[in-house]
């Protein structure tokens, strides 16, 4: 590691930026966290207890840490439910060890107990070493928060690993991937995590519309900017790059369904990686949706398939939105809405393969989104096969908590975060796994390329795209929002 | 030996169940103050208590989880637990040691309690089992852990062993080991993770309080570490 001399926080000097540059890069761990302002600082444990210390001043962690600190039981049940843990039977896997790592510092250094302890029985202090060991811990879970299930006394490790991160990243220590999508997204040209330019996104709509009429034979738009609509639609915007069933699938859903709906052109990712590492970006992000809600009157924010962004739209809306609440739905919510109300036409035999589900963790764990798309496949699928465990209980497709967008960890991610996904999948003989959620389906394609598994891969929408009858021509034209006809059009003159 | 018999029965215990009491008093005071600051820090107070109440009703009698992990473990667990609650409050001595100050409960007849405690006692043997030799358990283990298993198991097994009339060391030797163990073990609860015993419901409560974040808060641990001009991302 980078600190031979396992050196104390005292004894080590505040540093500048540049001065790190030439600190070598220890290759003892699989993939690093330093962003490139603050390579490697030295002082790597002294800015950790300070931004410990500053977010416990200013936030509802501490209450967390204390009632934590008096009543883990170390029972080591969240061991047996851990994906991670299951494929490594690493110790730091368990994920009771992983948050006493946090709580441990928590009472050592902003508790009186702790602080006496330390004077009396001598002192541990906190290292690089140990910062450096629990940044690897905290990226190796994947906040899919499994764990918390099975817990007796109620632990949630899912918010020590997202507050660890966040301490983590306030001392300048972040996945490069991450931080380098959320620099575009907020301070960046596009504002967005995948940089796609407006035009770009227009064009791809343009040619998403031409390409759904020839499949189905029927019009579909996708309204951009269009004021008052019902929804505003955000989806990841790699979806817009990778997507294009997915996508087809709910502008099809929502046209057949009469949906006033729109998508801004400030705006038009849904992707919010503070859920994984920073309640700042997280707060800045959440309010880029709002604002762009705000700016174009919508009445509803509508999340594509993806799971994080939903959970983070959903849950924490409410917490930042700073004027009038707007109230977020999941794509999956409305289609079921539609299709429970006689809207959607599914034919039942165009997807005659084995299809199985795979419930993203950010919709399902808190039994929030379970249901429903079991309702919506099983009206149209033939053949459709639960995973075991699934719903609640479901694992992790290896890739949460922001993994997936490290390329650095391909090899982790296929060997030990997904293997359990893997065999779950290999288990039920499917032949298609649909995974609504961006994160998900990238991590699943690469799992069955990996174990040469021959498996699709797709979104829900994809395959409601496969089945769905459309109304007749006369019908489409209701499709939302008072929508122009030349909405794209214009969209593309103006670029 | 009869002496510090009567040391422990007479001047100590009132000072055990002081330190006790008012330590664990003093833990729901602090965890129940610092949860409704939380609470009103939340910049969404819309916390779902009904459903954390549900849950926290579900895990006191957690039977419907018991063989999903660790199946021995838990059951063994559960059958500690219950052995051990049970057998403390409804023992008719334990509850006369509160009669001078002219508190009376039901009490559960002696065989009940001994069965009770062997429960316990198996519990106990079972968990310090799993400490020992399961390895994910193990490795979660600190000092602590063992000591209080240990701990325990002097308490329920020599107050079931004094009760024995099979007993061959004698009554003053096990109630003496009996009650020093179970006084460190009221000492203790308000200072390890026994405080569960109240704190438990605590536990639930704050991990849903806990997502519900502070509003600006992120702006100002920004400010705060980097000034007003705050930091690009």
């Amino acid at each position: 590691m980078v600190d031979s001399k396992q050196e104390t926080i005292s004894q080590q000097t505040p540093t500048t930026v540049v001065e790190k540059k030439t600190t070598a890069e220890p290759k003892k761990q699989p993939y690093f966290y330093h962003l490139d302002q603050i390579p490697l600082s030295q002082d790597r444990a002294r800015m950790f207890l300070e931004s410990f210390a500053v977010i416990l001043r200013h936030t509802n962690y501490r209450p967390v840490l204390d009632i934590y600190a008096r009543n883990m039981a170390h029972c080591a049940r969240c061991a047996t439910t851990c994906p991670v843990y299951q494929a490594t039977e690493d110790p730091r896997d368990i994920p009771c060890y992983r948050s006493q790592q946090i709580v441990d510092i928590y009472k050592r250094y902003f508790t009186l107990g702790g602080w006496l302890r330390a004077k009396i029985l001598g002192d541990d202090p906190l290292t690089n070493q140990k910062v450096d060991e629990i940044a690897e811990s905290l990226y190796r879970c994947t906040a899919c928060r499994r764990c918390s299930i099975e817990c007796p006394m109620g632990l949630d490790h899912g918010l020590i690993t997202h507050f660890g991160r966040y301490v983590l990243s306030e001392a300048g220590i972040a996945p490069k991937g991450l931080v380098v999508s959320v620099r575009e997204q907020l301070e960046g040209k596009t504002r967005n995590t995948s940089a796609v330019p407006l035009p770009a996104l227009v064009d791809t709509l343009q040619f998403l519309e031409e390409d759904f009429e020839s499949m189905k034979n029927a019009k579909v738009r996708f309204p951009m900017d269009v004021s008052g609509a019902e929804y505003i639609f955000f989806t990841p915007v790699s979806d817009y790059l990778m997507e294009a069933e997915t996508l087809m699938g709910i502008a099809g859903v929502l046209t057949a369904g009469g949906v006033s709906w729109t998508i801004g052109t400030r705006v038009y990712d849904a992707i919010n990686y503070g859920l994984f590492y920073n309640d700042w970006v997280l707060d800045r992000v959440e309010n880029e949706i709002i604002g762009e809600a705000r700016r174009l009157k919508a009445k509803n924010i509508l999340i594509g398939e993806c799971g994080h962004a939903s959970r983070a739209s959903k849950f924490f809306i409410p917490t930042f939105n700073r004027g009038k609440p707007i109230p977020v739905v999941n794509i999956i919510e409305l289609t079921y809405s539609l299709l429970q109300a006689g809207k959607l036409d599914l034919d039942p035999n165009v997807v005659t393969e084995k299809v199985t589900y795979h419930d993203p963790c950010n919709l399902a764990r808190t039994g929030w989104i379970i249901d429903q798309p079991r309702a919506i496949l099983r009206s149209f699928v033939k053949d459709f096969v639960e995973m075991t465990p699934n719903g609640r209980e479901n694992y992790c497709c290896g890739g949460g908590g922001g993994t997936v967008s490290l390329d650095e960890i391909h090899k982790f991610r296929m060997e030990v975060g997904g293997r359990t996904k893997m065999e779950q999948i290999r288990a039920t003989g499917a032949q298609i796994v649909v995974a609504p959620c961006a994160n998900c389906k990238k991590q699943l394609r690469e799992l069955m390329k990996y174990h040469k598994l021959p498996v699709e891969v797709v979104g829900l929408h994809d395959l409601i795209l496969r089945a769905i009858r459309m109304p007749n021509a006369s019908a489409d034209q209701s499709d939302g929002a008072n929508a122009s006809e030349s909405s794209l059009v214009e969209f593309s003159r103006s670029q | 030996m009869e002496e510090l018999l009567d040391f422990l029965k007479g001047p100590l215990l009132p000072f055990v169940f002081m330190i006790f009491l008012l330590g664990l008093v003093r833990q729901v005071v602090l965890s129940t103050w610092a949860l409704i600051e939380a609470s009103r820090k939340a910049g969404d107070t819309n916390i779902p208590y009904g459903r954390v109440l549900r849950n926290i009703a579900t895990w006191v009698f957690p039977v419907a989880h018991l063989h999903r992990s660790l199946p021995v473990f838990s059951y063994a667990s559960f059958f500690f637990h219950v052995g051990v609650v049970m057998s403390a409050i409804f023992l008719r001595e334990h509850i006369d040691l509160f009669g001078h100050l002219g508190l009376n409960w039901p009490s559960i007849p002696r065989p009940y309690v001994d069965w009770l405690a062997l429960l316990a006692l198996i519990g106990l043997t079972v968990l310090l089992g799993y400490r020992i030799y399961v390895r994910q358990s193990r490795a979660v283990s600190s000092f602590a852990d063992y000591a209080i298993l240990v701990l325990l198991i002097l308490t329920v097994g020599m107050g079931y062993l004094a009760g024995q009339s099979w007993n061959v060391i004698p009554y003053n030797v096990t109630m003496v080991f009996h009650i020093a163990a179970g006084s460190a073990i009221l000492v203790l609860i308000p200072f390890t993770k026994l405080a569960h015993c109240l704190l438990y419901p605590f536990v639930r409560l704050s991990s849903e309080i806990g997502w519900h974040f502070t509003r600006d808060a992120g702006y100002d641990v920004v400010k705060t570490l980097y000034g007003p001009e705050g930091r690009k991302i």
